[in-house]
């Protein structure tokens, strides 16, 4: 795809050119619909078993774990917190490059976004269900899982409201309620599409039911329009606000190597470092499989490698800020805990996240590294590694702890591997079909960026 | 004050320069005064002062290596305000000279007892940061910092003046290529500069958010001078056309964005401290919290979030120019504070104690600031005249 920078900037109005070779809006509604209205290719196929098959054994494991408790996973006394924890944080921070690109891109006026947004949103949901499943499981005895909501009961039990746990709740309840309805009011327009195209009743009826009677006239567009700005304003503060709860399940507590006050921040630029990560790996393998390369083009590939080189490089300022202040503080409990991060029995995990997290991403300060595909392809794998691994650094932090003695080295168990790898079962399970039955790029918000959208266009140079 | 809206010059400078600079003369000869009254208190007021307007001059580098690096548009307009901020550099690295002889007084890490076995007042815990805490480091980190920040905000405004006299579009790359690593050296200058000058005001406290602190108080600190200037100059008929409501729209909402940011960050690094309740980090609030303090403290949570969240929330605010103008210089009054409530406690830790020097010194640094800014601001076309972006800027709407 070698398009010169001219050919980039349509003359007559002097935007950038976001979508290539210069489709009529007909043309985008043809590329993306024809994904949903087609017949799957072989490829869909063969992913779909092999995800729907990792989700079976996914819930083969829950059974087990809630018949035998959570005694089959690799807990041990000083690490009392293991996989669950990681797995939930882990996939709770690749939903937040979706609300990132759908709300803060958008109120940044980021017109380049409108390719990626609707997957993104869409990746945001399933990862949040994929995180919201490991501390529901956590607890062990799941049937009581309603206690962690404050319902008035006859034992006058609550939860404890001082717990950063229950604030999880909360947090990440809100979080997929408002995602989820952010997702939906965009799909809309795109619904009414399908809607409008869709052959057999069974689509018609379907699609028209939660394409709410769009009509596309101007009135439903200005409402629509408002509604997503304000919910647009709305999710703004849930990309911070979210990982900054959930960092706060290390932070208060009194562990060296957990309570630093930098953690929120640390946590949300974390977070959205793996989500950009995340999208990166799916957009590449979607644009191939489908054929989207003039709509998703390498131009914004390259602009979202930009973005996780500066969450990558926040993401390093956060290590080497906790790292000098444990030596700062002379405190010599939090000197040891990040001496023994980097140099002790888990030295190797902590160098991985490090390799991964901040050596990797310097890649993309060369322009030929970021616009290449294959490099940019294994460079997210690498940092979707390395961000697991950074919250796996974080809690092994336990297995050494004040008390010598107590001392005890964490792996983990046949099952606890077979949940995450289950839990990415479940997830490419959700998001296999939601590329199957709705439609994967924000058609409408595509057109919206086309020269021909724009109300001089034609007005320059008489067309 | 005369300017000439062809060429974007101001053909004659008015007399805001000199009013600027008898005043901070005048307030600074005033404040040395003071210094032989009570040396301590005056070091104590002229470091506030000092970063308060260093912070500016911060967030305008940040401001300017933002611009170049995002590639936006919008602020094209706004960009000598920020280039010119950032000149001052300079300026403030004379007026940092006279801190290195208020170190004894400011820093208790700076007497060398401290470090000695032999001596009664032998700090333990300050002994194991000697390796950073000691005067000749403390110098060296000093000469980087004000280094990096030269060198950056040197070349970028040479570079952008360059532009002007011809239409060299390579200029925008080239700026923008020195902003991506000059963003990496301004993170680690800010954040250590900060740690330096004023965390280890009280050596034994330490928090990692500090340094994100104070750039999210420089961000707020350049995004609200930017609209005085603005309004300044929109009260003279100048520029009007440029800076117009939707540029002034934008830096209201950019500047609303920074006090939730801010508050964001005040917050974390108090409630994880306030949570844990450890003794050795929650002193640092104590002080601020348990005598007159508290009142300063209840300032900056209603003076620096509330009522600013509350006065810049709605579209109206954000595009009444004279009423952002107040807000921008409440604002900006409240990062003074904020500055004041981070150095005074920890040589006041007994309660409130307010000095005349802390106003005198603050005009004083502030003259000669305002007047440096004001002759490199006008020795230029006030705009960048020939940047590729411009006419975008000048006519951009907020749809």
């Amino acid at each position: 795809m070698n398009v010169s920078a001219k050919e980039l900037s349509d003359s007559s109005t002097q935007r950038e050119i976001l979508v290539l070779g210069n489709p009529t809006f007909e043309k985008i509604t043809e590329a993306v619909s024809r994904i949903v209205e087609g017949k799957p290719t072989r490829w869909w196929y063969a992913l779909f078993s092999i995800s729907v098959l990792l989700t079976i054994m996914l819930f083969a494991n829950l059974v087990y774990l809630f018949w035998e408790g959570t005694g089959i996973w690799g807990l041990n006394n000083p690490v009392g917190w293991g996989w669950a924890i990681v797995n939930f944080v882990f996939w709770v921070g690749i939903g937040h490059a979706g609300t990132l690109i759908s709300a803060i891109l958008f109120l940044l006026r980021q017109r380049w976004r409108t390719s990626i947004n609707r997957f993104a949103e869409a990746m945001t949901i399933f990862a949040v269900i994929c995180a919201l499943l490991f501390p529901a499981i956590h607890v062990g005895r799941v049937w009581v899982l309603y206690w962690v909501f404050p319902l008035p009961n006859q034992m006058g039990m609550w939860p404890n409201f001082r717990s950063p746990l229950l604030w999880d709740t909360f947090a990440v309840g809100t979080y997929f309620t408002c995602s989820l309805l952010f997702w939906y009011v965009g799909l809309v327009p795109d619904l009414a599409t399908l809607r409008d195209r869709a052959k057999a009743r069974i689509k018609k009826i379907l699609y028209g039911l939660f394409a709410l009677g769009w009509r596309g006239g101007n009135r439903q567009w200005r409402h629509y329009e408002l509604s997503y700005l304000v919910l647009a304003g709305v999710s703004t503060p849930l990309v911070l606000s979210v990982h900054s709860i959930v960092s706060t399940d290390f932070a208060t507590s009194l562990l060296p190597g957990w309570h630093t006050t930098i953690f929120p921040p640390y946590f949300v630029a974390g977070a959205i470092f793996s989500g950009f990560a995340m999208v990166m790996t799916l957009s590449l393998i979607a644009r191939k499989v489908f054929k989207l390369e003039d709509i998703i083009t390498t131009k914004t590939l390259e602009r979202m490698n930009k973005i996780i080189l500066v969450t990558g490089l926040m993401v390093g300022y956060a290590y080497s800020m906790e790292f000098f202040i444990a030596w700062y503080s002379g405190n010599d409990y939090e000197r040891f805990a990040f001496i023994n991060r980097a140099f002790g029995p888990y030295a190797w995990a902590y160098w991985i996240m490090v390799s991964c997290n901040v050596i990797v991403p310097q890649l993309f300060w060369f322009k030929r590294l970021r616009t290449s595909i294959p490099v940019m392809f294994i460079a997210s794998i690498f940092v979707n590694i390395g961000m697991w691994f950074e919250r796996f650094v974080i809690v092994v932090t336990l297995s050494r702890d004040y008390l010598p003695s107590s001392w005890d080295y964490y792996s983990p168990t046949i099952y606890d591997i077979m949940l995450l790898v289950g839990s990415f079962g479940l997830f490419f399970t959700l998001f296999l079909l939601f590329l199957r039955y709705l439609p994967m790029v924000a058609m409408s918000e595509v057109k919206g960026v086309l020269p021909q959208a724009d109300p001089h266009y034609n007005h320059g140079e008489g067309g | 004050m005369k300017f000439d809206s062809s060429t974007y010059r101001f053909t004659e400078p008015g007399k805001l320069g000199k009013i600027a600079l008898s005043a901070g003369l005048v307030f600074l000869v005033i404040s040395v005064l003071g210094y032989f009254q009570d040396s301590a208190q005056f070091f104590l007021a002229y470091i506030t002062s000092f970063m308060f307007w260093l912070s500016i001059a911060l967030g305008g580098l940040f401001f300017t290596m933002l611009h170049h690096l995002t590639g936006a548009k919008w602020s094209t307009v706004l960009r000598r305000v920020s280039e010119s901020a950032a000149g001052t550099i300079p300026l403030m690295l004379i007026l940092f000279i006279p801190i290195l002889f208020g170190l004894h007084e400011l820093f208790h890490w700076s007497h060398p007892e401290v470090y000695d076995p032999a001596s009664p007042s032998l700090d333990e815990l300050l002994k194991k940061k000697e390796a950073y805490l000691n005067v000749p480091f403390f110098v060296i980190r000093a000469v980087i910092y004000f280094a990096v920040w030269f060198l950056l905000s040197h070349y970028l405004t040479k570079t952008s003046v360059a532009q002007d006299s011809g239409h060299d579009d390579k200029l925008t790359g080239q700026m923008r290529r020195v902003s991506a690593p000059g963003m990496v050296l301004f993170a680690l200058t800010i954040t250590f500069a900060s740690f330096d000058w004023l965390m280890s005001l009280d050596a034994h406290w330490f928090s990692t958010i500090f340094g994100v602190y104070i750039f999210s108080g420089a961000f707020l600190a350049i995004m609200s001078f930017m609209i005085l200037v603005g309004y300044f100059q929109r009260r003279r008929d100048v520029l009007t056309d440029v800076i117009t409501v939707e540029h002034y729209h934008d830096l209201g909402k950019l500047t609303f964005g920074f006090i939730i940011f801010w508050a964001y960050m005040a917050f974390s690094q108090y409630f994880l401290i306030w949570y844990a309740n450890i003794p050795e980090e929650n002193y640092w609030y104590l002080y601020r919290w348990d005598n007159s303090w508290k009142y300063v403290s209840l300032v900056i949570i209603f003076g620096h979030f509330v009522i600013p969240f509350v006065g810049l929330l709605t579209r109206a605010a954000k595009r009444t120019i004279p009423y952002l103008a107040v807000m921008a210089g409440w604002i900006l009054v409240m990062r003074w504070a904020d500055l004041y409530w981070l150095v005074m406690p920890t040589h006041h830790q007994g309660g409130f104690h307010f000095s005349w020097m802390d106003v005198t010194t603050c005009v004083g640094v502030g003259g000669l600031f305002v007047w440096f800014f004001w002759k490199r601001y006008t020795s230029y076309a006030v705009v960048p005249v020939k940047d590729p972006g411009l006419e975008a800027s000048i006519h951009f709407t907020n749809t």
